[in-house]
């Protein structure tokens, strides 16, 4: 399954790159996430819970991969979910740029879903994975628009 | 998990009480609580309809209901349907026009159309097909399926005689049998 | 054997009464006291090495009897039968490698069962495989055919070297004479796609060790329960007389449910017999989607040499078939394919070849109509396309080439795969394809119908193709015949049944040798107790050759009847009858005796018997045939598709059909009906759909459509009798031929709807959605006409 997309910050790029890689922010705004630790400089493992049609609320074992960043503009993970319901495994770049006061953000992910919520849930995958996005992102917006109107961004 | 509730239900104008999780099926209640194993479980996500049994009268799919919900309340299956070994009508027309083959669907079908028939007496073949579309089945290609309902529709004489009501005579409104 | 009392007539079921109401017994049906229950866990994974299993917190949970992984199968580990040997071809080439009952060291498919876990409820146990941590490695998967055979690719096997499963080439004739000669070669690339078979009863074993007796009883959701008895009691070291087998009532059998030695077949008697409970397994409609073997996956590269006038100089294919990880039944389907593709016609030269590949995706067995539906989809459509290209009519150029109806037996001089010739026993082709035509006002949809429709608007396509289905093949069946006391007839044969109406057909073979009535005979099938010598229900074979064996047994019966009796009442064998029940003397009604009065006779208490003579009535016999017949048909459909949505309505569906003698019309037509509904499903709503990693995307009735009363219109039949002299009873298998062309007939309807259009259609199954990409894809592409693509493509040289 590819994800891609576009998204725009508010704020500068400095700041969306700090947030984008803080795992408190993570977990706070990613839908479904209970638990995300930086377990390494560049490793973070987490817990996250994921609706997709028949199957509600499949927790996942998370682990992410930092690998090749170049602070602020661009980073790649490696991605690892396992859970009861299934896995996914692939890898996501993320670049930033500078868009006047804001940033823009794309992303581009190649993920595999394995397992039953691939099974039975693949019509509404890809409808789940952009959904979650748009929240979690829409989530982290607020977050910086919250930081940087109390000027702690 | 393993909590478990007492039920009280009324299946074929018998009542059971029994202790179960809530987590237990209907279709698994009645197979293996009650081992009434005429209804059939095909797919356990609702779709084959397969499992398909009267709840207060209006077909259900078992493998979509839990136990505790049919607290209460009246299931009829397959096993409730000739009386006294004289087939019901509708069995009968199964028979007659050869509407089963591995016969591992067929009481979901009945099921589904005793209610469908009471409502539509005079169901034309798109009206049965569109009724039968919630039924899988995987041998006959249902044109026999049909043609036992249009056989049944169109003989007014023996649909009469138990389209008014008569499985509810046998179920939902019997008398409450003895607890077991 | 002609039509009779009973043979040819229309008896209703037997089997109903039971199945109606709710009393027949199915496997999951069986319940035994301390039962335990099983769940499998198996791979998400497609491809990966299995770096180990820890169970431990699973054998820890409450309600938890055991948990086995492969290791704790000690000695019992070991790959499945290989049941179908490859047929003696020169130069064939065939790996074996067929399924393990628990994955030790990598896993192949997903679904690949890891392990098993026996617990007090089914929902216990697969509460306990969330408990089981399984360390897989992940490996990259191969799924399309010719990606498998590239170099490089990831090995399913790592053993061969390469995923080439089998290489078989046939050959007759002088192909490239042929193609030189040709006034046209007609080349295309041919795509069948896989679907599940999909039967509503999901498969399910139970196993319960009697240690009183010492002995295995199996409840198993098989076609086949004697091979299974022999393998299991080879297996776990017991004599076949203490495993007993009985397939009960199945509910759709569709082919999968062979003699397969599923993993869960080979398990769960071994873990009953371990534990000293009985165990039950009943599988979910998702792992069907795994556990349970497919089919139809094949490319096939084909090229049809035409002379001018419509003739077929020669067919030359080249074909890739998909075994799924393993191939434990030999090369079954691809050979079916190879040898139907032949079809009804005149062939004078065939080169084919085909290379059977392992990917990482469940295992391919045969699937109602068992590779038959590729090889009829290639030849008619490049029948179709040749007609095309020669400006013939479809009709014609088929009855140019049938086999004349005075030219039997026809020597194909090909093997097919029973392994013998394929020679077509008898058949009258052309009287079929007129029927046929008739039946669906061919000409007036030509020349009328379809031009006024498109005037309207409105896009209405015919197909009419014809098909052939080697049928009844051997070894053998055997029957056994009892008259008792009662006066009523126990017949007991070995084939399983799965809704084919045996109780029914196989007691009018019976009644009508004995002149009994129909209800008088008893039928068991398919319990090794009862009958101990068989195969199965396989190949469109039940009827044949188990029916044959009833009518032997009887017959034998019937000597045994007459002997006695004739001593009995004073006068000879030869004026005697047999007549409601009763044996009686001709002309001389009240001078008898009934056969319960014979039967007692027969077992006498007191008094010395006839040396060489055996009590009772009963005989028990076999039949062999020398080879497999030659069922045939017809099918012609209108459908009427939308151009803006690529929705197709099958608006008739007639079928002209040659099963040789019916036993009973109103089983063969449901056979053909409901055979036609799983062609129809094929064709345009079955696809199992895996992505590149080998993950199936569509493993629930939510995702994988079947066909439902709305999509599958009533088949309007005829039959032809052409009776096989291969068997007394001159009949031929019927059950999975409704199956086979519905794909080809709705590629020419749907490709005739849209004439005119450019689309060619050279894939199944062909969803809407894909249809409709190649609607799109081929605007503009050809005006009323042109032939768009085609023409372009049909010059090329063959693969």
């Amino acid at each position: 399954m590819i994800v891609e997309g576009s998204h725009t910050f508010p704020g500068p790029r400095g700041v969306v790159w700090k947030m984008l890689l803080d795992p408190d922010v993570l977990a706070k705004t990613m839908p479904g996430a209970s638990t995300i630790t930086r377990v390494a400089d560049d490793r973070y493992e987490g817990k996250m819970k994921v609706g997709v049609g028949p199957i509600t609320a499949a927790e996942f074992e998370v682990t992410i991969t930092l690998s090749d960043p170049v602070p602020p503009e661009r980073y790649r993970m490696l991605i690892e979910g396992r859970g009861r319901f299934g896995f996914t495994r692939g890898n996501a770049a993320v670049t930033l740029a500078e868009d006047g006061a804001g940033t823009a953000m794309h992303y581009q992910a190649d993920l595999q879903i394995g397992g039953k919520i691939a099974a039975v849930g693949q019509r509404l995958l890809d409808t789940v994975s952009k959904m979650m996005l748009r929240q979690g992102l829409e989530a982290m917006t607020r977050e910086m628009e919250r930081r940087l109107a109390e000027g702690t961004a | 998990m393993t909590g478990q509730r007492t039920i009280g239900v009324t299946v074929n104008g018998t009542r059971h009480e029994r202790a179960v999780e809530p987590r237990l099926l209907l279709s698994d209640f009645l197979r293996h609580d009650l081992g009434l194993t005429g209804t059939h479980v095909g797919c356990e996500h609702g779709v084959c309809g397969a499992c398909t049994v009267l709840l207060d009268g209006e077909a259900v799919r078992s493998c979509l209901v839990f136990a505790v919900q049919a607290d209460g309340r009246a299931v009829d299956t397959v096993e409730g349907l000739a009386v006294s070994g004289v087939l019901h009508p509708l069995q009968q027309a199964f028979h007659q026009a050869h509407a089963l083959q591995c016969g591992f669907c067929t009481p979901g079908i009945l099921m589904t159309l005793v209610p469908f028939l009471r409502e539509h007496p005079h169901a034309g073949e798109r009206e049965i097909r569109e009724a039968l579309s919630g039924n899988l089945c995987r041998c006959t290609g249902y044109a026999n399926i049909v043609a036992a309902v249009e056989r049944l529709v169109q003989g007014a004489g023996e649909l009469g005689s138990w389209g008014a009501g008569e499985l509810e005579g046998q179920g939902a409104d019997a008398p409450r049998g003895a607890a077991t | 054997m002609s039509a009779g009392r009973y043979v040819g007539q229309r008896v209703l079921r037997l089997e109903d009464a039971k199945l109606l109401t709710g009393r027949a017994l199915f496997v999951d049906d069986v319940q035994l006291p301390g039962m335990l229950h099983v769940a499998f866990l198996r791979s998400d994974e497609a491809h990966a090495t299995l770096r180990g299993i820890d169970a431990s917190a699973a054998r820890a949970r409450p309600g938890v009897v055991a948990v086995y992984t492969a290791p704790d199968l000690g000695d019992y580990w070991r790959p499945g039968p290989l049941l179908v040997p490859p047929p003696p071809i020169p130069g064939l080439v065939f790996n074996t490698a067929t399924q393990v009952p628990l994955a030790r060291d990598k896993v192949r498919h997903c679904g690949e069962p890891l392990a098993m876990v026996v617990a007090e409820s089914r929902y216990l146990a697969e509460d306990a495989l969330e408990d089981i941590v399984v360390d897989l490695d992940p490996l990259p998967a191969v799924t399309g055919l010719e990606a498998a055979l590239a170099t490089g690719a990831p090995l399913v096997h790592e053993q061969f070297g390469s995923n080439l499963a089998a290489q078989v080439r046939q050959a007759t004739g002088d192909y490239a004479a042929a193609r030189a000669a040709a006034h046209r070669i007609i080349a295309r690339r041919f795509h069948y796609d896989r679907g599940a078979s999909a039967a509503i009863e999901n498969r399910g074993v139970v196993a319960q060790w009697d240690e009183r007796v010492d002995e295995l009883t199996v409840w198993d959701t098989t076609q086949a329960p004697i091979p299974i008895r022999n393998g299991l009691a080879a297996m776990l070291g017991l004599r076949e007389s203490q495993v007993r087998v009985i397939a009960p009532f199945i509910g759709g059998g569709f082919g999968p449910k062979i003699m397969m030695f599923y993993p869960e077949e080979v398990l769960l008697p071994w873990a009953a017999i371990r534990l000293g409970r009985p165990l039950k397994w009943i599988e979910d409609r998702r792992e069907s989607f795994y556990a349970t073997t497919q089919e139809r996956g094949q490319i096939h590269d084909a090229e049809l040499a035409v002379a001018k006038d419509g003739k077929i100089l020669g067919v030359r294919d080249v074909f890739l078939h998909d075994t799924g990880a393993y191939d434990p039944y030999g090369l079954t389907v691809p050979i079916n394919s190879q040898c139907t593709l032949l079809g009804p016609y005149v062939v004078p030269s065939y080169e084919s070849e085909f290379t059977a590949v392992f990917t990482n995706k469940p295992i391919v067995t045969p699937v109602r109509g068992a590779g038959r539906q590729h090889g009829v989809f290639v030849m008619e459509r490049l029948l179709d396309f040749a007609a095309r290209e020669l400006d013939l009519d479809r009709v014609e150029i088929r009855r140019r080439n049938y086999i004349p109806p005075d030219t039997f037996p026809y020597d194909h001089r090909i093997l097919f795969q029973d392994f013998r010739p394929l020679i077509y026993d008898s058949g009258d082709y052309p009287a079929a394809l007129e029927k046929a035509a008739e039946m669906i006002g061919y000409e007036r949809f030509v020349r009328e119908e379809q031009p006024r429709q498109r005037r309207a608007g409105r896009h209405v396509g015919l197909g009419i193709v014809s098909y052939i289905e080697g049928t009844g093949i051997g070894p053998y069946e055997g029957a056994r015949v009892t008259v008792e006391p009662s006066g009523s007839v126990r017949l007991a044969t070995g084939v399983g049944t799965q809704g084919q109406g045996h109780f029914t057909t196989f007691a009018q073979v019976v009644a009508e040798v004995l002149g009994v009535d129909v209800e008088r005979v008893q039928v068991s099938t398919g319990d090794t107790r009862e009958f101990g010598w068989g195969t199965g229900t396989f190949a469109s074979r039940g009827a044949v050759v188990a029916g044959s064996a009833c009518h032997a047994a009887a017959v034998k019966v019937r000597e045994k009847i007459v002997t006695l009796a004739a001593e009995e009442l004073e006068c000879a064998p030869g004026d005697l009858e047999l007549v409601c029940g009763r044996v009686r003397v001709k002309g001389s009604p009240e001078h008898g005796l009934s056969l319960g009065e014979l039967a007692v006779k027969a077992n006498p208490l007191r008094g010395a018997v006839t040396p060489g003579t055996e009590p009772g009535l009963e005989a028990t016999a076999y039949f062999g045939p020398d080879r497999g017949n030659a069922a045939s048909g017809v099918h012609a459909m209108i459908v009427e598709v939308d151009p803006e949505t690529a929705q197709v309505e099958i608006k008739r569906y007639v079928v002209v059909h040659d099963c040789g003698t019916v036993i009973n019309p109103m089983v063969v037509e449901a056979q053909v009906q409901g055979g036609v509904a799983h062609g129809i499903g094929n064709a345009f709503y079955e696809q199992l759909i895996f992505d590149e990693s080998g993950q199936l995307m569509n493993a629930s009735f939510m995702d994988y459509l079947l066909p439902t009363a709305l999509d599958v219109p009533t088949v309007e039949l005829a039959h032809i009798e052409t009776p096989s002299p291969l068997n007394p009873l001159g009949t031929k298998g019927v059950g999975e031929a409704g199956a086979i062309p519905t794909g080809a007939a709705f590629a020419q309807a749907v490709e005739d709807a849209l004439s005119g259009t450019g689309v060619e259609i050279t894939e199944i199954p062909l969803s809407p959605g894909r249809l409709f990409e190649l609607m799109a894809g081929s605007q503009g592409a050809g005006e009323p006409g042109s032939q768009g693509a085609g023409d372009s493509r049909s010059r090329r040289d063959g693969a």
